[in-house]
């Protein structure tokens, strides 16, 4: 086989031969003037002209020798589909099976391209990386003011470094209806920074980021669409933003997108200010990224800030948690998708491996084809096709299949790629961005091709026999020994998927039926959050919450009825265990990580359905008193005191001085997603208490969310006529958090129950094979005595050893394969012998079926008719 | 092209013709042309050498380098098996369309 190089380098000699010719052309022409008495400038021009243009001439050259390959490529693909007629069903069946395979494959990678590959849409985005603490107390790495203020003077790795504070929601008053929008602050450099410019007016300046600065905003592209029609005289408009108003001095490019993949509708100004105090400055949570300088590395960027980093450390962090703080510097795509990188990859590993299946399919189709073309073959090379051309019209007719079954896959893939949008979790996908283009298209091309040069290569190596010209039924040990070899690949291919689907679907099922400490049946709930605006006095907000109740409560049918700021599984924010104090006992151990609580009314226990297993619960009258009691859950308790008995205890919580009575202490719950149970206290929301703005109001009731949620909306609206509520049933809400898990379950599975089909239909038709071809063998076998059982016993056996050989293949690259996928796994290991050994149990079963048939068939040959078969 | 090669193939006749004897390479086919036809038939080089490499892919010529008397390298083509059959074709046919052509003038 020439490789590509040799086969570019040839085509270059070639073309130097071909001028080389001319050029000698030209030379003996002037030679032959000068002989006949020309003078030797005048002899040079004469052949020049005499010869005409020598540019052309050699382009008519090579026209003749591209021709000729066009030609010879259209008569391979007539011939091919002249030969495809002739089998429509092989034909059908191989390109249905690419369809599948390049369809499934390319609507994967629609998914996960934008993820996993596409640049993001930043100029130079390989320089962004997010730089922070991280720490027990968020997922992602954050940092404060003080800090940012000295990490800003960092010059040496990064060009820039620019910070925005998390993200917030705020009203945006247009006309009379207030809209609930997404707004961001950050820094003056922070579209600078990213490489970005306004797609119209000016970018924020220093100035406007001064603390006391007039306010000014950017607002989004979609924004400026759907609220101002696109007109360019919203610029210096004033809107009112949060009860306050804001000029708009420009708008944001098309398409923004916020580093952390947040939506923004307006920017304002952070306006960090560093004359605060370093203790108020510290409190002050902030996001912040860098664009390196080009040339230096993300591990360099790392080393260079850790002295700061540790400086930063003693002054900002609360001593409890410094020694659980570390060090983040890491690309902007990590950032970005680190929870769902590893499910990207599964996804799109699952899907490759699948396409590797389909090859293999249509590869064992096509050589069963080319063992009954064996004669055509041997012909065409007797009458003086050269191997080169024989080995060139197979991968033609490997190509138009691939490129057959490519433009079916498309389709496949524009219908999968929809569903899977519709099914997909939120971050699973970057919404807006994933869809068929160019490079989706492109995708399935380079897929196709693969394919048909992976699946073409087999029946394209072989080389034509003599004696197959007699038509003799030629052995052809290597054919088949190969054909067996991939039976046995696919095998284990398919092995590996399943046990991955079902490792997934066991963790999936385990994830479905751990007890989340709550019931979520029945319980439906209101979350909304108070606009910091109007609810800025203490008072006002109490008095807010107070009205909501009361009207909450009575609604009719409304059933147990509570208010907490958060509910499970989601922990709260959290504060540190070590800022825990027990009356009368020595500190609590440092470094005990975070702590949840919840603000609640006396009914959370009830609604929540979590029982309370020591002392009480809370009760409507303490709301009023003075004191503030609190319920611990069983882990915080046992963790605080051991075996001793917690209620009737005081506990400081923020080592403050203020002592609180432990009444009770409550179940666990999950509390930090579906799977995890961290520390957790309740304090009862008292009359004279500010809980957070942010609320969830629960409801155990026999209505339906419809019909509670109409109830819901209309008391909060006349509470409140601006504030937006969200009404979800419980079950809906804990739902979300098994999203992913049962989306990448759900694939996986479907890909490998594809693949035990692809295997089946392989073994089978191997077997169907050589049933036939040992027809006249197992007729002399019979006639000799061999009992139908024997010869059915012995294609199964067959089939046995090289299902055995692809399953061994397969356990072992499945134990390798699985392990990648741990953190994706829950509750169940990735060596977990039952899921394997299921896995191969299917796959044996599946063997045994696609082996049956052809073993009854070669057991029911009758020895007459094999005898006298040709 | 001149008038003398409008009707097809007969280049191919005349290159063919060339190299009956002797392997030439495309300036001694131009040269053997116009003199044995004594420069009423003339051969463009524009057209000759994808003539050549047409009729080589077709195997009725083989194209090899050679150096010539003069020292020269050079690429000397001979006819095949295939190219005398086809000369031996397109002689009787040239030959007959001649005739053909000849009495229907005098006819005229």
């Amino acid at each position: 086989m020439t490789t590509p190089w040799k086969w570019l380098r040839r085509r270059r000699e070639r073309q130097a031969e071909w001028q080389d010719e001319l050029d000698s052309h030209l030379a003996m022409r002037e030679e032959w003037d000068r002989a006949a008495g020309l003078p030797a400038d005048q002899a040079r021009l004469a052949a020049q002209r005499q010869f005409g243009n020598r540019l052309l001439t050699l382009e008519d050259v090579r026209a003749v020798h591209v021709r000729r390959w066009l030609d010879d490529l259209v008569q391979d693909a007539r011939l091919a589909v002249r030969g495809f007629r002739k089998s429509p069903t092989l034909a059908v069946v191989a390109s249905a099976t690419i369809a599948v395979g390049v369809g499934a494959s390319t609507a994967i990678f629609g998914v996960v391209d934008p993820l996993l590959f596409r640049s993001l849409p930043y100029p130079n985005d390989h320089q962004l990386v997010s730089v922070g603490y991280f720490g027990p107390v968020d997922n992602n790495e954050f940092n404060v003011v003080s800090s940012y203020l000295d990490w800003r003077r960092e010059k040496t790795v990064f060009q820039a470094m620019t910070s925005m504070r998390p993200e917030s929601q705020c009203d945006l008053l247009a006309g009379e209806t207030p809209l609930r929008i997404t707004c961001q602050s950050v820094e003056a450099n922070f579209l600078r920074t990213l490489g970005l410019t306004p797609a119209m007016g000016r970018d924020f300046t220093r100035d406007d980021d001064q603390p006391h600065a007039p306010p000014v905003a950017l607002i989004s592209f979609a924004l400026w669409q759907s609220r101002y029609g696109g007109d360019a005289r919203v610029l210096g408009r004033s809107v009112t933003v949060d009860e306050q108003p804001v000029k708009v001095v420009g708008v944001l490019p098309k398409g923004f997108e916020m580093p952390q993949l947040g939506e923004a509708d307006i920017l304002t100004p952070e306006r960090l200010d560093a004359t605060r105090p370093r203790a108020a400055n510290s409190s002050a949570p902030l996001r912040t990224f860098a664009r390196l300088r080009e040339g230096v590395s993300i591990e360099q960027a790392r080393a260079a800030m850790l002295p700061l980093f540790r400086e930063t450390l003693q002054l900002d962090v609360p001593k409890e948690l410094r020694s659980e703080a570390r060090l983040v510097v890491r690309s902007l795509r990590d950032r970005q998708i680190h929870e769902v990188k590893l499910a990207s990859w599964m996804l799109f590993g699952a899907v490759l491996a699948l396409l590797l299946l389909v090859c293999a399919n249509v590869a064992n189709i096509l050589l069963a084809q080319a063992a009954a073309r064996r004669r055509e073959l041997a012909v065409r090379a007797a009458i003086g096709a050269g191997r080169g051309r024989l080995v060139r019209q197979m991968l033609t007719e490997s190509l138009v299949l691939a490129l057959a079954g490519g433009l079916a896959g498309c389709g496949i893939a524009w219908a999968l790629m929809r569903a899977l949008v519709e099914m997909a979790p939120d971050g699973l996908l970057r919404a807006g961005r994933t869809g068929v283009d160019a490079r989706v298209l492109l995708f399935a091309l380079a897929a196709s091709v693969a394919a048909a040069l992976l699946f073409g290569m087999a029946p394209a190596l072989e080389r034509p026999r003599a004696e197959a010209l007699a038509g003799a039924r030629v052995a052809g040990t290597a054919r088949t020994l190969f054909r067996r070899l991939l039976v046995a690949a696919q095998v284990a291919i398919s092995l590996v998927l399943l046990t991955g689907a079902s490792l997934f679907l066991r963790s999936f099922w385990k994830l479905q039926s751990e007890p989340l400490g709550f019931r979520t049946e029945h319980v439906v709930t209101a979350s909304f959050t108070l606009r910091q605006q109007r609810y800025r006095p203490q008072q006002a907000q109490s008095a807010f919450f107070h009205e909501l109740e009361a009207r909450l409560k009575s609604i009719p049918g409304g059933g147990t009825f509570a208010l907490s700021d958060s509910i499970p599984p989601r922990g709260s924010m959290g504060r540190p265990y070590s800022n825990l104090r027990i009356a009368g006992h020595p500190p609590v151990a440092a470094n005990g990580g975070m702590v949840d609580f919840r603000w609640v009314t006396p009914g959370y226990f009830r609604v929540m359905a979590i029982p309370i297993v020591a002392g009480r619960g809370f009760e409507e009258g303490e709301r009023a008193s003075g004191e503030s009691p609190i319920v611990l859950s069983v882990t915080l308790a046992r963790r605080l005191f051991g075996n001793e008995n917690p209620v009737g205890q005081q506990l400081d919580l923020t080592a403050d001085g203020h002592w609180h009575p432990i009444v009770g202490v409550a179940a666990d719950t999950r509390n930090s997603g579906l799977t995890e149970t961290d520390p957790e206290y309740y304090r009862l929301r008292m009359d004279n208490s500010a809980p957070p703005r942010a609320a969830v109001a629960l409801f155990r009731t026999s209505l339906a969310p419809a019909t509670l949620a109409r109830w819901i909306r209309k008391e909060v609206a006349e509470v409140d006529p601006s504030l937006p509520v969200t009404v979800e049933a419980m079950e809906q809400r804990v739902g979300r958090f098994r999203e992913q898990p049962r989306f990448v379950a759900t694939l996986v599975a479907l890909f490998a129950a594809f693949g035990v089909l692809l295997a089946a239909v392989g073994l089978y038709g191997v077997l169907s094979f050589l049933v036939a071809q040992q027809t006249q063998e197992i007729g002399v076998r019979m006639a000799l005595g061999a009992r139908p059982r024997d010869i059915a016993a012995r294609i199964q056996a067959y089939a046995g050893v090289w299902t055995g050989v692809g399953v061994a293949a397969g356990a072992a690259c499945s134990l390798a394969v699985t392990r990648m996928a741990k953190g994706l796994l829950f509750g169940v290991t990735p060596g977990d012998p039952l899921s394997l050994l299921a896995a191969i149990a299917v796959l044996a079963l599946t063997a045994v079926v696609a082996a049956w048939i052809p073993s009854r068939r070669a057991a029911r040959v009758d020895p007459m008719v094999a005898l006298r078969y040709e | 092209m001149r008038r003398s090669d409008n009707l097809q193939g007969t280049l191919e006749l005349l290159i063919l013709k060339s190299l009956e004897h002797q392997a030439n390479h495309g300036f001694g086919i131009t040269l053997h042309v116009q003199t044995v036809s004594d420069g009423l038939l003339h051969v463009e080089e524009g057209s000759l050498y994808p003539a050549l490499h047409r009729m080589e892919k077709d195997k009725l010529i083989k194209g090899e380098w050679r150096v010539t008397e003069s020292g020269r390298k050079a690429r000397l083509y001979s006819l095949t098996a295939a190219g005398r059959k086809r000369l031996a074709e397109a002689e009787s046919s040239w030959t007959s369309v001649a005739k053909g052509v000849r009495k229907l003038l005098r006819f005229a």
